[in-house]
């Protein structure tokens, strides 16, 4: 067996426990893990009715994003007559 | 008929027959009722049944939002709270401007957020329903909720949609919402209870890996290894533990930082010395390819001991979460009389002196002094006796009281800052934060411990330099007499020994919320006992029952069963036990004497229930001698029972307020019953200290007292009004079915109830100190021997391995022996 196998094998196991890692710890800072009981109920629960209420909140955000950004357009232009 | 979105499609939910049972359950909330009294709706062949008009509304609401099927599944057999119909009252008060300052905030994008707990939450399913509904309403941008704490975040926009209506869609489903302060607390509780999730997770993965890789190390040290293999090894765990000492262990330096800056030295101290210095020698013994790396006991020290602290870290978030609920559920508006014309006022705006007025059911926010009117009052919240208080012109009325039965009119005679309820809240609040912590004996030894062993490793490197001369040697032995010295036997010395003591109290019903509590408690010289309760059940039984002619257990039952009042209850309580399977009989004319009696008719004949000075108003003359609470019932104006009840003390009070007194503990009793029934109790289980008649703040400042004069006391009580004694006290006991505040603010829980419990704990924290104190002694004692070892050059791996894992072993087994404990069988 030479070094360089021992090496590649520890790396690569490092890396890909690393990888998860990293995808746990930014669950955790994106609240993900915040509700236990949520948690555990979303894998009971989730389906495509879930996944589609998700993404017509995702939508309303935008929109109402899009609105403010007229109104706040409208707002600039706005010149008062003189 | 309204047409109901669910149809064939729900095969899941089957009702009940009708031909085989009298009781059926409601369709909505799923409680269980006679049939008779149920509201029937017949649709497409099935029958649905609703116990009142406000599940029926939410039943056809979600059915046309075609949320119904889906819910009703999610629900199975969960039952919830029968849904209210009074949707719209109050809710103007939600767009008043002195409530958006206090409780919405608007964000960068101009949208308003507010932080709501929702009631009525009872599994995940409303969790679900109450989402989706908010999800639905237009203008509303986020919505989420927590299910373990039933608080929620609502974010939306103030142009499209007023917040009156978002609590109005969640009353309408049968809910309730109501605002709370997410104060700095909070959010710091949060934000310190992830960072410490995060910490850890990096720790835990980076142990896991060192681990698998030390075994390969271990192996080769025995087998033999070439030093190329070693090199990859050292370099790779070396990569993994960096992580771990820095991010994961970065507390640690900042205690021990903090430490160093006001001159104490702590076990912070001890972990980031002992952490680091075995970290820099592993990292001198990599590179120079000399000697051994301990890269793994750098990691599993951070990572022992950073669990550990996070547990801490969980139960302070819980105590602030009950807080909020408490803080949450009182009003924000009262209704005033000013000149005749009634108005709501924001609380903060009430002047000394306003009229207010209250309506039955109304908890009082403002202290005053009643001016018209009168009824009784619930003051539970503040004295722990459940038994109403009854009060008229000219009487004080406190806030955190809840007007039972009656209109009142009252005075202010304090604005809401100066009120006894605000004060609580904050009194509660600051106590949470500042226990006073006992410092813990291992801290204290460790302290010294660490300042020596520090001394001795720099004392055997100059030694070594100056008589040796050779740089090299002297650093390495220098740092292995802080190796050796620094973790097992002394680390594991305490937490070895609560760990066992915690198991076997669990077992006997006593929770421990952290291990250190067991050391101080070992330490309590003083036990204050609440007497409602905790001494007592808390609630009348019948000590004695008189019966006459006449006398139908079953007209009893149904007019004590009208009442919520603690006597009818006991009552109630009385007549299941001794009577099987009365009858139910419905009683008309009910009516409820405030804090006297009850009235009601029965096929003409008219029934009374309650106590003397009721019976003497109607002039009927009866026996009204007793030291206890009395009962009469009549029948045509003819005595047919006469019962005496009174608050029971609980089994085994006596034996276990003896047996803590022959430990040599003082013990005193707080209550905030008036003087005569709290020396009665104090006499029959033999405490001498009886404190009558506190406020929730004087007992706290009674403890505060004894812990002036340097005592540590121990604090047992069950309800709102001894949370903030609780808080204050050294050890907070709580029985098990007390209020959530009292428990939340708890080191120790009492699941059984049993006084007795407070006996064992007390033996079983003894026990378990004098266990630590053994090991503790043992671990300097190893040390005593290793380090000079050590300094004389002696140590390599395979002694330090040896005597390591030894002395460990020597400590467990003695912690083990706390399992022989034996209590004396009462």
């Amino acid at each position: 067996m030479s070094e360089n196998i021992v090496i590649l094998m520890i790396g690569v196991s490092t890396f890909l426990g690393a990888l998860g890692l990293i995808a746990l710890l930014w669950g955790v800072k994106t609240g993900q893990f915040d509700d236990q009981s949520k948690f555990i109920d979303a894998a009971r629960f989730d389906g495509v009715e879930e996944l589609r209420d998700a993404a017509m909140m995702e939508s309303k955000k935008k929109e109402q994003k899009e609105k403010r950004e007229k109104r706040k357009e409208k707002e600039k232009s706005y010149s008062p007559p003189d | 008929m309204k047409t109901v979105g669910r149809g064939e499609d729900t095969p899941t939910y089957q009702y009940p027959k009708e031909s085989c049972l009298a009781e059926v359950s409601c369709t909505h909330c799923n409680l269980v009722f006679d049939e008779s009294v149920m509201i029937k709706e017949y649709h497409d062949s099935q029958t649905l049944y609703f116990c009142c008009k406000g599940c029926q509304g939410v039943y056809h609401l979600l059915g046309d939002e075609g949320l119904g099927t889906s819910f009703y599944d999610k629900l199975g057999d969960t039952t919830l709270q029968p849904a209210s119909q009074n949707i719209s009252s109050d809710l103007e008060k939600f767009d008043l401007e002195g409530f958006q300052n206090k409780y919405i905030k608007s964000n960068e994008d101009g949208l308003n957020e507010i932080n709501l707990i929702i009631e009525g939450i009872h599994c995940s399913a409303c969790v679900w329903l109450n989402e989706k509904v908010l999800h639905k309403t237009d203008g509303v941008i986020e919505a989420s909720i927590n299910y373990t704490n039933n608080k929620a975040k609502v974010v939306w926009d103030p142009d499209e949609v007023k917040l009156s209506h978002i609590i109005e869609t969640v009353r309408s489903i049968g809910y309730n919402a109501y605002p709370y302060d997410p104060s700095l607390q909070e959010e710091r509780a949060n934000k310190s209870k992830k960072e410490y999730y995060s910490r850890i997770l990096v720790a835990v993965f980076g142990t896991m890996n060192i681990m698998w890789i030390a075994i390969a190390h271990y192996a080769g040290y025995f087998t033999g290894m070439q030093q190329n293999f070693k090199d990859i090894l050292n370099v790779a765990e070396f990569i993994l533990a960096t992580p771990v000492l820095f991010y994961s262990g970065w507390i640690f330096f900042r205690g021990a930082y903090f430490g160093f800056k006001n001159h104490i030295v702590n076990m912070d101290t001890l972990v980031a010395s002992g952490a680091l210095s075995a970290y820099i020698y592993s990292i001198y013994a990599m590179t120079t390819q000399r000697g051994e790396v301990y890269f793994d006991s750098v990691v599993m020290i951070i990572t022992f001991v950073l669990v550990g602290k996070y547990l801490e870290v969980l139960s302070k978030k819980h105590a602030v979460d009950t807080l909020d609920s408490i803080m949450g559920s009182t009003p924000t508006e009262v209704t005033t009389l000013k000149e005749g014309i009634k108005s709501l006022v924001s609380i903060e705006n009430i002047q000394i002196g306003d009229l207010i007025e209250l309506k039955p059911g109304e908890k009082v926010v403002i202290d005053g002094v009643v001016s018209t009117g009168q009824g009784s009052f619930d003051e539970s919240s503040l004295t722990g006796e459940n038994e109403p208080v009854y009060k008229q012109e000219g009487a004080a009325i406190l806030s955190g009281s809840i007007c039972l039965d009656s209109v009142i009119h009252y005075n202010a005679s304090k604005d809401v800052s100066g009120s006894l309820l605000t004060s609580i809240v904050s009194l509660l609040e600051e106590s949470i934060t500042k226990k006073p912590h006992i410092e813990q004996l291992a801290n204290k030894i460790s302290g010294y411990f660490s300042n020596i062993i520090l001394l001795i490793s720099l004392l055997t490197f100059t030694g070594w330099y100056v008589f040796n001369g050779n740089f090299e040697t002297a650093l390495i032995v220098g740092i292995s007499v802080i190796v050796i010295a620094c973790p097992c036997a002394l680390g594991l010395a305490t937490p070895m020994a609560t760990l066992v003591g915690i198991s076997i109290a669990a077992k006997r019903g006593i929770l421990f919320k952290e291990a250190t509590f067991l050391e101080t408690m070992a330490k309590s010289k003083v036990l204050a006992v609440d007497k409602t309760g905790t001494i007592t059940e808390g609630k009348p039984s019948v000590v004695h029952a008189e019966l006459y002619d006449d006398f139908d257990p079953a007209l009893l039952l149904a007019l004590v069963s009208t009442s919520n009042h603690p006597i009818s209850k006991g009552l109630e309580n009385y007549l299941k036990q001794e009577y099987d399977s009365l009858a139910t009989i419905e009683l008309e004319n009910i009516k409820s004497i405030e804090a006297k009696g009850i009235e009601a008719a029965f096929k003409g004949k008219k029934l009374l229930g309650g106590n003397a000075s009721l019976l003497q108003e109607r002039g009927i003359t009866v026996d009204a001698t007793s030291e206890n609470s009395l009962f009469f019932f009549t029948l045509e104006e003819k005595v047919v029972a006469r019962f005496e009840l009174t608050d029971t003390i609980r089994e085994g009070a006596k034996e276990a307020i003896a047996n803590i007194q022959s430990l040599g503990i003082k013990v005193l009793m707080l209550t905030g019953d008036h003087e005569q029934s709290a020396q009665k109790v104090a006499k029959e289980v033999g405490i001498t200290e009886v404190h009558a008649k506190l406020l929730p703040q004087e007992k706290s400042a009674l403890i505060k007292n004894f812990q002036d004069k340097g005592q540590i006391v121990v604090m047992v009580g069950d309800g709102i009004n001894d949370a903030i004694a609780l808080a204050q006290s050294n050890i907070a006991i709580a029985m098990g079915q007390g209020a959530d505040v009292a428990i939340s603010v708890s080191d120790v829980v009492l699941l059984d109830e049993k006084p007795g419990s407070i006996f064992e704990a007390y033996k079983l924290s003894r026990r378990t100190f004098s266990a630590v104190k053994e090991n503790l002694s043992f671990s300097l004692l190893y040390n005593v021997i290793a380090v000079p070892l050590a300094v004389a050059g002696f140590v390599n791996p395979l002694v330090a391995a040896l005597s390591m894992s030894l002395s460990s072993l020597v400590v467990v087994g003695n912690s083990m022996r706390i399992k022989m404990i034996k209590f004396k069988e009462s």
